[in-house]
């Protein structure tokens, strides 16, 4: 499993060696799911572009919009006071990612390429509307987060492209996110099912305005409960309809049966985690206003 | 019992902890000699199949490899425990997926993997027998088509691809069913559970140049693995040296042989030290993980909840070869009697062939299984005769002098107070305090295993002393416990104590760290040995001080005479080393057998429980309603200890079981499809983490046993026992959903709820 | 396969190696320099018996390239004692009974000195949050998060 390894000390030098080794190479930020799928066999790069000294990569911004440069580390993203309230989702996503050595050296940049369709931070990231940016020779290009993975593991980053940001915009006024995520154990965890929705309320608090509920583990990809943030459009936030919107959910997820869960027990998770994310997204924004 | 002791009994830190805290302590992963090289082992894919070709000839020649071996280099031996039915290297036929099929040594690991890549394997797959029920049907095929002419113990009873049948036979059980006014029949089932220790399975071989050849090696028997070796090696034990540096957790699977074999084998061939270590992969694919299990339990009661009588049958799945299965498969009958006075019993353990690696002894071997069916329909049988889980097992509970399931006399039963202080703990008045949670209990017994133990104690001239034993330091710091008692009886502090354990060559014969004995074995070996010491001691004084022996007493390092006369133990050793070799005694304990009625039993390898100890856990969970996670608020273990020689210790072993237990009952499973392990990795093993466990309340009951030093039973394994159940019944309190098969899962949880409201 | 020269601080001492790039910084500890406290065990960054502090931060060294770590501070459990004097969480390690077989305990005391170090007086539930990553098979983690409770309540007093 032997490879030649770069060391770029620029963007511009990076994008180059990007250039240079096309499919042969592979960018390495934190190496947590990288060197793991290496060491199993699963991927063989000839060579590795490490992308630690690039300046530039790990800016983390809240100026109402969120910016997260592709190598801020996942500790760093749940340590982030400023998340709390309504963004707090982006809290609850990032910290339950391995354990802290993982979250101290994975990125969510690395996180986004590695398209598990079982992710934490994706959907977070997905329910508020995130974009992300590519970088390469041709130049930059951005696109939904939605639209980047398209199976698990593979993503419309060209081979000669790096992640370098991902960028949501500003969240309306009475909005506020909610993540959960259900596991056999309570940490070191990949999710059986995780959701996360972002709520926007009415001026009196009590109807939705528009929603947004992302699943992961229940699909190729982190799955957008459509169905259900139409149902809400308009709708009371009340317990019954919180139900409806979760069982709708359940509805739409494509789960599979595996070593880790039944679809059956996938199905039911995402009906129970979205009613709940959805009345802690209602609280969170109701203290917010 | 006295309880103003100096040394033992109180919990002063362990031995060997300042070289565990610091990174000095040295294991036998961690262990390396110059130019050594470094060993893989090649192995099956296919669960069942003929092995048609193996072509080394490309991988000898790659770059780094110094050597490839496959059965053609190994004498044909057949070795093993109770049935010798295995063999280093599969020769003509595989009979699991992970069977070794060829090692490597190489000057790299990289290299090895290379080369391992490169064997050429041709094999013909079969059809495999996945499970008991396969190996069962008529006109299975034969795991072992040639198992009649294996050489095994006579006791055993085998037919095709059961390697033993065990049986208790007590009464009449028909007869105490037709007395019985309710009879109950369940079926339980259980996974199979890897030991989990951190530290993977290794060894290092080197050659002398001489035909002998030293292993250092985490085995929890290094006299065990000599004679293993000297088996395979075809060479006396005497030649076969087996030393033990240090061992990260082993929890029973570190008792047979594990890579041993395969670095003296490459040594051998490369005339170099080899070390060969185990992945992760390998531990979970090829390793003595317990047994899965089948248990079909039937009981008959009155309506007082009085049990008449008992026919229980636990299937073990022991795997591709019947290593620790035979005897385990005989514990379980034990096990399957449960704490409880019953008249009628049939009782059958089977261990039964499959194409799967052939699992071993893991902490209470058949204890978790066969306590999760009587303890779980305990309480289903309490439920339905409207009785108290706790009044139903008081009433049947085993008590002082009565008889267990094999005859043998129970002695300092102390049980009753282990339930009710559980219970008590645990709140057990208010059994469902709130909605979607409950409380459950569960109790049991174990045994106390038997061997010898040797040790030699030596008094130094600065007046330490060393104390020399054959026993491995598996982590539970039994070593420590057997030097206080040494320290206790020689009148010396802890400190003064050093330990040199676990060298077959120059440390006396020891059974090994196994069923729970060290503590206790080598506790007593040590009271033999002070005996004897104190005499060598006294005598010398006498002279030394003029004084006659019996005027004298030993104390705090030195010999005081009526008067006033001292001499200290140091310079008694001083003097002796100058006139006499020095003061060292030799100590050996093996526990007196313990009487049973051997009509009782058949095929059964383990017929009694020596200074059996007996326990109750309680347990305080919510169960969530949609999702059917648990939560445990509380847990509480009470354990009959006899004597607690050092309770932090204890606490640390019952803390560690029940997360075991905890794991076993709720998230670990090693799964297998068509013969092959799915979860070979600890992504999806999972072993509880830190926030998974929660606090354990112990409660150390003392009933001192009649053998053990200071009245002390033995400790390590029980805690693992009733987890299972203990989880299982607060569950069915929480939820009313009975869950039979382990591990209870939310998923299973759920789902069941699902079915039931439709 | 060629091989980079490497420079490592470990334990406050300057190390140079020649390493294939492919090789993990658990690798170079234990093989090159002889630092065999850090151990190996699963080698998927899943048990945490590898952990060192790399700048402060807890770490897997099992999936660290070594050639990434130039010019990072690197301490493992061997750099944990100052002057011969145990540091107040190995000593607690011992004190509290926490300490079995002990294989995981060098990966242990630097997570939670790394916690500690962050945190100053994290809760119990902080403090088994932090050793998340750390999987013990013996102790059931009991004794261990109350070790390193009592070396965060001894700071709190000013100990």
């Amino acid at each position: 499993m032997s490879f030649d390894y770069h060391e770029p000390t620029s963007l511009r030098e990076a994008v180059a060696l990007g250039g240079r080794f096309g499919a042969e190479g592979r960018f390495l930020a934190g190496g947590t799911d990288l060197l793991v799928q290496v060491r199993r066999g699963q991927l063989a790069p000839r060579h590795v572009v490490s992308l630690h000294r690039v300046a530039g990569l790990d800016t983390l911004e809240i100026d109402g919009a969120i910016t997260l440069g592709a190598l801020v580390t996942h500790r760093r993203l749940e340590r982030v006071p400023a998340l709390r309230g309504p963004l707090q989702a982006l809290v609850e996503g990032a910290e339950v990612v391995g354990g802290r050595q993982i979250r101290n050296v994975a990125t969510v940049g690395g996180n986004i390429v590695n398209a598990s369709p079982a992710a934490d931070v994706v959907p977070v990231l997905i329910a508020l509307d995130a974009e992300v940016t590519c970088l390469g020779p041709a130049g930059e290009r951005s696109m939904p987060l939605e639209a980047f993975a398209s199976a698990p593991g593979v993503t419309a980053r060209r081979a000669e492209e790096l992640l370098t940001r991902a960028r949501c915009p500003r969240l309306e006024p009475r909005s506020a996110t909610a993540f959960l995520k259900a596991g056999r154990r309570r940490a070191m965890e990949i999710a059986l099912v995780c959701v996360a929705v972002r709520l926007t309320l009415d001026a009196g608090l009590e109807r939705c305005l528009d929603a947004r509920i992302a699943m992961g583990a229940v699909g190729p990809t982190v799955l957008r409960a459509r169905a259900a943030e139409r149902g809400l459009q308009g709708l009371a936030v009340t317990g019954e309809g919180l139900r409806a919107a979760g069982r709708t959910a359940a509805g739409e997820c494509r789960p599979i049966t595996d070593v880790r869960a039944s679809a059956g027990y996938r199905r039911l998770l995402v009906a129970t985690l979205v009613e709940r994310a959805l009345a802690t997204a209602v609280a969170r924004a109701r203290a917010a206003a | 019992m006295t309880t103003d002791t100096r040394v033992v009994g109180r919990s002063l830190p362990r031995m060997d902890a300042p070289g565990k805290v610091t990174g000095a302590a040295v294991y036998a992963a961690d262990f390396a000699l110059p130019g050594m090289l470094h060993g893989a082992v090649l192995r099956s894919r296919e669960p069942h199949a003929r092995l048609v070709r193996i072509d080394a000839g490309r991988a000898a020649r790659l770059p780094g490899v110094r050597a490839v071996i496959t059965a053609a280099d190994v004498a044909a031996v057949r070795y093993g425990g109770s049935v010798k039915d295995e063999e280093v290297f599969a020769r003509e036929r595989i009979r699991f997926a992970g069977q070794p099929l060829a090692a490597v040594a190489a000057t790299s690991l990289d290299a090895a993997a290379a080369a391992l890549a490169a064997i050429e394997v041709t094999v013909e797959p079969l059809p495999p027998v996945l499970d008991v029920a396969a190996a069962l049907a008529p006109g299975a095929p034969l795991v072992h088509e040639d198992w009649a002419d294996y050489a095994a113990l006579p006791i055993l009873h085998r037919d095709g691809n059961v390697c033993n049948r065990a049986r208790i036979v007590v009464g009449d059980v028909e007869r105490g069913f037709e007395e019985s006014e309710r009879v109950f029949t369940h079926r339980f089932t259980t996974r199979s559970v890897h030991q989990g220790y951190t530290e993977p399975r290794a060894a290092v071989a080197h050659w002398d140049g001489a035909g002998q050849v030293s292993v250092w090696s985490n085995t929890q028997l290094p006299f065990e693995i000599q004679a293993t070796l000297s088996e395979i090696l075809q060479m006396p034990p005497s030649r076969v040296r087996v030393i033990v540096p240090g061992v990260g957790g082993g929890f029973g699977g570190k008792l047979r042989i594990g890579v041993e074999h395969f670095a003296a084998l490459l040594a051998r061939a490369t005339g170099r030290a080899v070390k060969v270590m185990t992945t992760c992969e390998e531990e979970l694919t090829a390793a003595y993980a317990r047994q899965p299990a089948i248990v079909e339990l039937k009981t008959g009661v009155t309506l007082q909840g009085r049990i008449l009588a008992r026919e229980g049958r636990l299937w073990f799945d022991t795997g591709a070869f019947a290593g620790s299965g035979p005897g385990v498969a005989s514990v379980a009958t034990l096990m399957l009697a449960g704490p409880y006075r019953i008249p009628n019993l049939l009782l059958e353990g089977y261990a039964v062939y499959t194409h799967k690696t052939n699992f071993g002894s893991f902490r209470a071997p058949s204890g978790p299984q066969a306590n999760f069916a009587v303890e779980s329909q305990m309480d289903i049988i309490a439920d339905a005769l409207d009785l108290d889980p706790l009044e139903l097992r008081l009433r049947n509970i085993v008590r002082e002098g009565e008889e267990g399931p094999t005859g043998q006399v129970l002695t300092a039963v102390g049980l009753e107070e282990c339930l009710r202080r559980a219970a008590a703990a645990i709140g057990w008045a208010e059994r469902r305090p709130a909605p979607g949670r409950g409380k459950g209990i569960a109790c049991g017994w174990w045994t106390t295993t038997g061997g010898s133990s040797g040790v030699y104690v030596k008094i130094n001239p600065d007046g330490t002393v060393a104390l020399n034993t054959g026993a491995a330091e598996i982590g539970t710091a039994a070593l420590t416990g057997a030097a206080q008692v040494l320290a206790e009886d020689l009148g010396v502090e802890l400190a003064d104590v050093n330990v040199v354990s676990a060298d077959t060559l120059s440390t006396p014969y020891d059974f090994g760290a196994q069923g729970s004995r060290t503590a206790f074995a080598v506790g007593n070996a040590c009271r033999a040995a002070v005996v004897d010491l104190k005499a060598q001691v006294l005598a010398l004084a006498a002279r030394h001080l003029g004084v006659e022996p019996r005027a004298l007493q030993v104390g705090r390092g030195a010999v005081i005479g009526p008067a006033g006369e001292r001499v200290t133990l140091a310079e008694l050793a001083r003097l002796s080393q100058a006139s006499g070799g020095g003061l060292i005694a030799h100590g050996t304990f093996v526990a007196p057998p313990t009487p049973y009625d051997a009509k009782r039993v058949e095929g059964h390898v383990y017929p009694a429980f020596h200074s059996p100890s007996f326990h109750a856990h309680a347990v305080d969970l919510s169960v969530d309603a949609d999702t059917g996670e648990v939560t445990v608020h509380r847990y509480v273990v009470a354990q009959d200890v006899g004597f607690a020689m050092n309770p932090a210790y204890i606490e640390g072993q019952i803390e560690g079981g029940v997360a075991q237990g905890l794991g076993q009952a709720l998230s670990e499973e090693i799964v297998y499809e068509g013969g092959r392990v799915l979860n070979a990795n600890l992504t999806d093993y999972k072993m509880p983490t830190a926030v998974d466990v929660p606090r354990v309340e112990s409660i150390l009951v003392q009933h001192p046993s009649l053998v053990g030093p200071f009245g002390a039973k033995g400790v390590g394994e029980p805690p693992s026992i009733e987890p299972p159940a203990a989880v299982a019944n607060a569950v069915a309190s929480a939820t009313g959903v009975r869950i039979t098969d382990l591990p209870i899962t939310a998923e299973k949880i759920a789902l069941a709820r699902q079915e039931r409201t439709g | 396969m060629a091989r980079l020269a490497v420079s490592l601080t470990v334990n406050g001492a300057a190390h140079e190696v020649l390493v294939e790039p492919h090789r993990t910084l658990l690798e170079v500890l234990r093989g090159d320099l002889g630092l065999t406290g850090t151990k190996e065990n699963c080698l998927d960054a899943e048990c945490g018996v590898c952990t060192v502090l790399l700048d402060g931060v807890a770490v897997n060294a099992c999936i660290l390239l070594a050639v990434r770590c130039r010019e990072r501070a690197i301490v493992t459990i061997e750099g944990l004692a100052a002057d011969g004097a145990l540091h107040p969480l190995q000593r607690a390690f011992i004190d509290q009974g926490a300490v079995q077989c002990g294989y995981c305990i060098p990966g242990m005391i630097l997570a939670a000195k790394a916690c500690l170090d962050e945190q100053g007086d994290p809760t119990e539930r902080e403090i088994r949050e932090a050793l998340a990553g750390n999987l013990c098979r013996c102790t059931g983690y009991q004794k261990i998060a109350e070790a390193v409770a009592s070396v965060a309540g001894a700071a709190r007093a000013g100990g």
